[in-house]
């Protein structure tokens, strides 16, 4: 996953719901110098008895905001939407020589 | 003084090569071989029952020498002696980050440790160990602690010491050195893994087991350690942080950064699932086990005075109702004699 273009993470799910296994497994896939290099990560653990689906917000560099429902989703989906829009930036990034 | 005799080598030496004459000699081959009749025990009971395999290693479902295997059996040996274990997840947390979280909960539960001494209690922070798992190793033993539970013993099969048969007082199960004997009752077997396997069987801590995860074990539920290691692996405002001044080194960016990344995601205490609400409500138990006895026993005292009031005041109130009754029915009495 690309994890360049984003500046800003924010997540919410129950662990203990079986549908918040793709949340967990995207902040796990967020690098390990990621916040030291200014990303912003909100991670909000629901208690065990909420049945509020799990959200993820996202920021990129150049301001698009993107909402994802998780909970109707498979991780490689998320990697796919995320990506998506990371690629675009690259590629922008590229054109531009810098 | 006993008198000395003298040794002489020399003249021993000759005598024997004496009597040795080349007649005494035959050939092994010439020789008529007897075979000796077994001894008459022998005959009579059966030989002693040997065991196939060492006593401490019974034969596996899953072939013994895989890590997997030993990290089956060692997690197996984690869930059922320690009570309380706290579930986290790690983000890609650096070995420094681990290295420095580790000594901050060091320090923080020697801390403990000293205070629980002074007033003679069991010390246990050498043994509060923070570990990442294989999760799905885990899982798997957790399936075998909590629904594979064999009530009998190897043992039920083995030869009474005090059976004629037996030629020896020891107890040996008489099991074969096969994984597939169905008489293994030790976690590793394959009964316990065809148990182990039923999918109609669900654990409510299933769900928390994805992803990469470590486990925090205490040897016995102690809130007191339990406050601390919260308060420095998941702050909050009911377990806060120590303050910069007197722990400076907890600010370090090595474990700050590392706590960033790590979770708190629920835990098992005594075989039950709490999430991080029930965390935090078990390490608020005030005064760790003693203290619950406490306030047992004063809510027992103050049961016993309310029960003895309310008895009483049954009483008072029938005493009342008759009075009242007795009162009423003298007047209604009156009343119909002066009709």
């Amino acid at each position: 996953m690309i994890t360049r273009f984003i500046t800003d993470v924010r997540v919410k799910f129950n662990p203990f719901s079986p549908r918040s296994k793709p949340a967990r497994i995207f902040l796990s896939l967020i690098p390990p110098s990621a916040r030291a290099e200014g990303m912003k990560i909100e991670s909000k653990i629901l208690p065990r008895a909420s049945k509020e689906p799990s959200t993820l917000a996202l920021k990129f560099k150049d301001g698009k905001e993107m909402n994802l429902e998780l909970d109707k989703m498979r991780i490689p989906e998320v990697m796919e939407q995320v990506n998506r829009h990371s690629r675009i930036l690259a590629r922008k990034e590229e054109l531009s020589g810098n | 003084m006993p008198p000395r005799i003298r040794i002489r080598p020399r003249a021993l030496r000759l005598r024997t090569s004496h009597s040795f004459s080349p007649i005494n000699h035959t050939y092994a081959s010439l020789a008529t071989a007897t075979t000796p009749a077994p001894p008459i025990d022998q005959t009579i009971r059966s030989a002693a029952p040997v065991l196939r395999y060492p006593a401490n290693q019974p034969p596996s479902h899953k072939p013994p020498e895989v890590r997997k295997t030993q990290l089956h059996r060692q997690y197996q040996s984690l869930l059922r002696s320690s009570p309380l274990i706290l579930l986290f997840q790690h983000n890609n947390l650096k070995a420094v980050e681990w290295m420095s979280i580790r000594r901050e909960l060091a320090i923080a539960l020697n801390k403990v440790d000293a205070e629980r001494e002074k007033n003679g209690q069991e010390l246990f922070a050498n043994d509060i160990k923070l570990q990442v798992i294989q999760t799905g190793i885990f899982g798997s033993a957790l399936r075998v602690v909590e629904f594979y539970n064999p009530e009998e013993t190897l043992l039920d099969h083995a030869q009474h010491p005090t059976d004629p048969r037996t030629a020896t007082s020891a107890q040996i199960p008489q099991t074969s050195n096969k994984p597939e004997d169905t008489r293994f009752k030790h976690g590793l077997s394959r009964e316990a893994w065809e148990v182990a396997s039923n999918k109609k069987l669900k654990h409510e801590l299933e769900p928390l087991l994805s992803g990469p995860l470590a486990v925090l074990s205490f040897p016995s539920v102690s809130p007191e350690h339990l406050k601390s290691a919260l308060s420095i692996l998941a702050p909050s405002s009911d377990f806060p942080a120590p303050k910069r001044k007197t722990n400076p080194d907890l600010y370090e960016p090595a474990v700050q950064g590392g706590l960033q990344k790590l979770m708190l995601l629920g835990a098992r205490v005594e075989g039950k699932v709490f999430d991080q609400d029930g965390v935090k409500w078990v390490g608020g138990i005030a005064g760790g086990i003693d203290g619950l006895r406490a306030q047992l026993v004063a809510a027992l005292q103050g049961a016993g005075a309310s029960l003895a009031s309310t008895l009483e005041g049954a009483s008072r109130s029938l005493y009342f109702t008759m009075e009242s009754r007795r009162l009423d029915m003298e007047e209604t009495e009156k009343g119909d004699k002066k009709e």
